[in-house]
């Protein structure tokens, strides 16, 4: 776990994910487990940091970008639902 | 034998309190089960409560709600309840860990120690929540985004499904979530929230027997 933190964001990643971060309502805050809870500006402050919060942001982020990119995202949406 | 199950519920800040207020739901469902609950609530939530119940009782069933890492779940006031040098209180238990990262480490050493499967979060459990409903947990619409599936395993396992069909039905709340919020699109004040309900679902395990039941 430790060694998946331990990634380089760059500069236009950043950007990126502040300006997506930018879009989220202000009446919603995160929580992320023991780190705390976190608002949009403060998500912002950690992205632009790059610290642990700040990272962790980034991979969610970038997971839910890839998934929009590489098509996983419908594939999961449409994959099995007959369980219920 | 009747069936028992332990759950654990800090609550000491937002985050413990919003699980604690929705697993309410689950102990709901339980007792409608006819199913006996240990609800260790607050102060209860300490080590020497939750280890000596596990190694002391017919307990099969363990939920943890708090916060968690790679080798721990914590109880009240950040207290580490069950750790992975706790081999004899995981052995013959199905286990539910709402916390972060708990899937990891202490997941697959709990296997090996003898734990028959553990359900849990290999990366932070995360949700949004709506600030202005602090107060009411239950109430929180955009939470409810991430509790109600995450509480599906548990309730899911309450129905009498096996471990792995928790996990799936589990996931497909996520995806009926993710599927609603696109269908609503960017005018919903939730939309931005897909990112989070997605890193809980992909990042949500069942280790072991893919096949046990309560």
């Amino acid at each position: 776990m430790a060694e998946e933190k331990d990634i380089i964001i760059s500069e236009a990643l950043k950007d990126l994910v502040t300006e997506r971060l930018d879009l989220l309502s202000p009446e919603l805050v995160i929580s992320i487990g023991s780190s705390g809870t976190f608002t949009k500006s403060e998500l912002i402050d950690h992205v632009k940091k790059g610290d642990e919060v700040g990272k962790t942001i980034v991979k969610m982020e970038l997971n839910f970008l890839m998934a929009l990119k590489d098509g996983t995202l419908l594939e999961e949406l449409i994959s099995d639902k007959n369980d219920n | 034998m009747d069936k028992t199950v332990l759950i654990t519920r800090p609550e000491y800040d937002a985050p413990t309190l919003y699980l604690s207020k929705w697993s309410e739901k689950i102990i709901d469902e339980a007792k409608a089960k006819g199913i006996k609950v240990i609800d260790l609530h607050r102060d209860k939530a300490n080590k020497k409560r939750v280890v000596g119940t596990l190694e002391k009782t017919n307990t099969k069933l363990v939920i943890f709600n708090g916060h968690g890492s790679d080798i721990a779940v914590y109880g009240q006031d950040n207290e580490a309840i069950l750790e992975t040098s706790d081999a004899k209180a995981v052995k013959d238990k199905i286990i539910y860990a709402r916390a972060c990262r708990a899937a990891g480490v202490l997941g697959n050493n709990s296997i090996a120690s003898g734990a028959i499967s553990f359900l849990g979060y290999t990366e932070d459990f995360i949700f949004f929540r709506n600030r202005n409903d602090e107060s009411q947990p239950l109430k929180d619409k955009t939470a409810e985004q991430f509790l109600e599936p995450s509480n599906y395993i548990a309730i899911s396992l309450l129905k009498g499904h096996t471990t792995g069909e928790a996990n799936n039905r589990s996931k497909n709340l996520f995806r009926k979530n993710i599927e609603k919020l696109i269908v609503a699109g960017p005018i919903s004040s939730d939309y931005q929230t897909i990112r989070g309900i997605l890193w809980d679902m992909r990042n949500q395990v069942c280790l072991g027997n893919q096949n046990a039941l309560l």
